[in-house]
């Protein structure tokens, strides 16, 4: 079983609005996160990404539960093991009248980190030859760069980046994205908290979904994506109602979208033209569609939006789906 | 250690706190600079101008009319027994137009060095609230977390920072006037006692502990309420409406509250002040109402107010959510 860097148990944060409203933004959230490789964090905006993410690093406390950061209990903890965890939270945040390079010097100060280490961040971010210019004069993608070129000063183990592509232009995208896949291939372990399912589907290799505080599903991408929805044929024939008698006849769950029939649970699309053939009905077109990681993400919270409101109270622990154990 | 130099550098580099020191100097050397000139010594020119204008005052027709009636009749203008001679009193002299104070070193620290003070510890207010202030409005504080989680120590550095580099800078500053004033004093041959050096040493030194406790305050103050105009506001409104609030307050002695009276008491080695809320001894035709604060007094009053405030302050932020 692999060590798990960050594992939450019943976690829960409830606070107050100003105008009085008790909002339970994180639901006894059980959260496990192995060494290793990059876990997608995906959620709908509210869901409690931020919340859970503030929590473990002590910026925010805890209502209620128990979260551990490479097996130390955490916020007790945080001094031991925060050398070893780079995070960026929300958007980029600091000192706009100060320049990259000085916000960044402060920083790695405060660890003991060389400017030599400073140097390195800032070359392995692009934002070598701009890092004298004023923060506040940089664009949303330079500030997103700087905030990661900080997370990098630790040379971390644990890397938690909330939105990170968020303002970049595509090449940053990318770079990023190669960025985070490497890390995550020369073993550290990135925690991406992202709403780009694409994103995560592409780079991470786990992820776990919550949906109003609540974990909705976690696992494998590859295992959660094939385990959760049934693979579905798209069928075009001339003769659809017959050839929708003869599909049903033999055994499958068969739908209409339209001119097209739709076949569940087949994953060999010849034995759907090899029965209709037999009929003397022959398929124009047959399309397997395979399910995707938004088409699962959307299926989860619209289910959990069915079901649960923030602030409904207790979160019922069988709610949470674990789809296929990450460990 | 290395959290204090973070943050003492973070102090250096902050642009409004650079020109906020910069303007505390040059009030400063504004203050020094007129206080000079104002007593600067009578030269030959000054005389010739003054001798000039005492002539051209004596040459107007009211001055000789007014002459012409004292000769005639000098018992009415300067009682009975007077003689012609007293008229020439009424002579425009050019001391007349000479009136100029001689530099006093203990007169300037009991007036401009009192004021200078003041206005350095107003300037520290504004220093502490926007170097913590910062932080929080553009969130790099939630940053410095992620580096360095444990909260008391951060709050302590910062305020170690506030408290050093308003030390250093009042010290700077107060030092560089009163070095001036010192040696302006000695090149005009004006005497300047060990006793008066003293006292000068005294009030700075308690005027550089007030600039650097309200730096700390103000500082503790912010890290409380998270922005630099809320803070100010808090300041002022306990600063103007607290002394308002107290002189109405029907409760004897409430002046010994006021803190414009505890900061004069603090730099003043002692302050009387007028109480309109002390009683009148019965039978008396006349009440003087005035109270004494001592130094030891007005001392416990801004300890407690400080030691309050910083701890009220760094519990919350140990505790509070950032961010």
């Amino acid at each position: 079983m692999n060590e798990m860097v960050i594992e939450t148990t019943g976690l829960r944060k409830e606070f107050r609005t100003r105008k009085g409203r008790h909002i339970v933004a994180v639901q006894d959230l059980d959260l496990a996160v192995p060494a290793g490789g990059v876990h997608g964090f995906l959620g709908p905006n509210g869901s409690g990404k931020t919340t859970t993410i503030r929590m473990l690093l002590g910026l925010a406390r805890a209502s209620n539960g128990e979260m551990r950061l490479f097996g130390k209990p955490v916020p007790r903890h945080l001094p031991e093991v925060m050398d070893r965890v780079g995070a960026v939270v929300e958007q980029p945040k600091f000192v706009p009248t100060f320049s990259g390079r000085k916000n960044l010097s402060l920083l790695a100060r405060s660890i003991g980190v060389p400017s030599s280490g400073v140097d390195a961040a800032l070359d392995r971010v692009g934002l070598t030859g701009r890092d004298k210019e004023r923060y506040k004069g940089y664009s949303l993608g330079m500030k997103q760069r700087l905030a990661i070129a900080a997370t990098l000063l630790k040379d971390p183990d644990l890397l938690i980046l909330d939105e990170p592509t968020n303002g970049l232009d595509p090449a940053g995208i990318r770079d990023i994205r190669d960025m985070i896949r490497h890390l995550g291939e020369s073993g550290v372990t990135v925690l991406l908290s992202s709403h780009i399912l694409a994103e995560v589907q592409q780079v991470c290799d786990s992820v776990s979904i919550i949906g109003n505080g609540r974990l909705l599903a976690s696992g494998k991408v590859d295992g959660l994506i094939g385990d959760r929805a049934a693979t579905t044929t798209r069928v075009r024939v001339d003769q659809a109602d017959a050839a929708a008698a003869r599909l049903a006849e033999a055994g499958h769950r068969v739908s209409r979208d339209r001119d097209a029939l739709l076949v569940e649970g087949v994953e060999d699309p010849s034995l759907i033209t090899r029965l209709l053939a037999e009929h003397r009905m022959y398929v124009r077109e047959i399309v397997l569609q395979r399910p995707d990681l938004e088409s699962i993400f959307l299926q989860l919270t619209k289910d959990d939006t069915l079901t649960a409101r923030p602030g409904d109270g207790d979160a019922d622990p069988s709610a949470a789906r674990s789809m296929e154990g990450v460990a | 250690m290395r959290l204090l130099g973070v943050e003492l550098s973070r102090f250096r580099s902050r642009r409004a706190i650079a020109l906020i020191l910069v303007a505390a100097a040059l009030l400063t050397a504004l203050v020094a600079v007129t206080t000079i000139w104002e007593t600067r010594p009578i030269s030959a020119a000054d005389r010739a101008s003054a001798e000039a204008m005492a002539a051209s005052e004596a040459d107007r027709p009211f001055h000789k009319r007014e002459l012409a009636r004292c000769e005639r009749n000098p018992e009415r203008m300067f009682g009975p027994g007077a003689t012609a001679e007293q008229c020439l009193e009424l002579v425009p002299q050019p001391e007349w137009f000479l009136g100029r104070p001689t530099l006093s070193l203990e007169e300037n620290n009991e007036s401009t060095g009192i004021a200078i003070i003041v206005l350095i510890t107003a300037l520290s207010v504004v220093i502490g609230t926007t170097f913590a202030g910062a932080d929080w409005a553009s969130g790099s504080l939630s940053n410095q977390l992620l580096f360095e989680p444990r909260r008391s120590r951060v709050w302590l550095a910062k305020a170690g920072a506030v408290l050093a580099g308003t030390l250093a800078a009042t010290t700077v500053i107060l030092a560089a006037f009163w070095v001036t004033l010192y040696l302006v004093a000695e090149s005009r041959g004006i005497p300047t006692g060990a006793t008066v050096q003293e006292a000068i040493r005294e009030t700075a030194g308690r005027g550089i502990l007030l600039a650097a406790g309200a730096g700390l305050g103000a500082y503790a103050l912010t890290m409380l309420l998270r922005h630099t105009v809320g803070a100010l506001a808090v300041l002022f409104a306990y600063a103007v409406g607290g002394e308002i609030l107290i002189s109405v307050l029907p409760f004897e002695g409430s002046g010994r509250w006021s803190l414009g009276n505890n900061v004069f008491a603090w730099l003043q080695d002692g302050y009387d002040y007028y109480d309109p809320t002390l009683p009148c001894s019965p039978g008396t035709s006349y009440c003087e109402q005035v109270a004494h604060l001592s130094l030891g007094q007005s001392a416990t009053f801004l300890a407690v107010l400080l030691v309050l405030g910083a701890a009220a302050s760094v519990v919350l932020f140990r505790r509070r959510d950032i961010p």
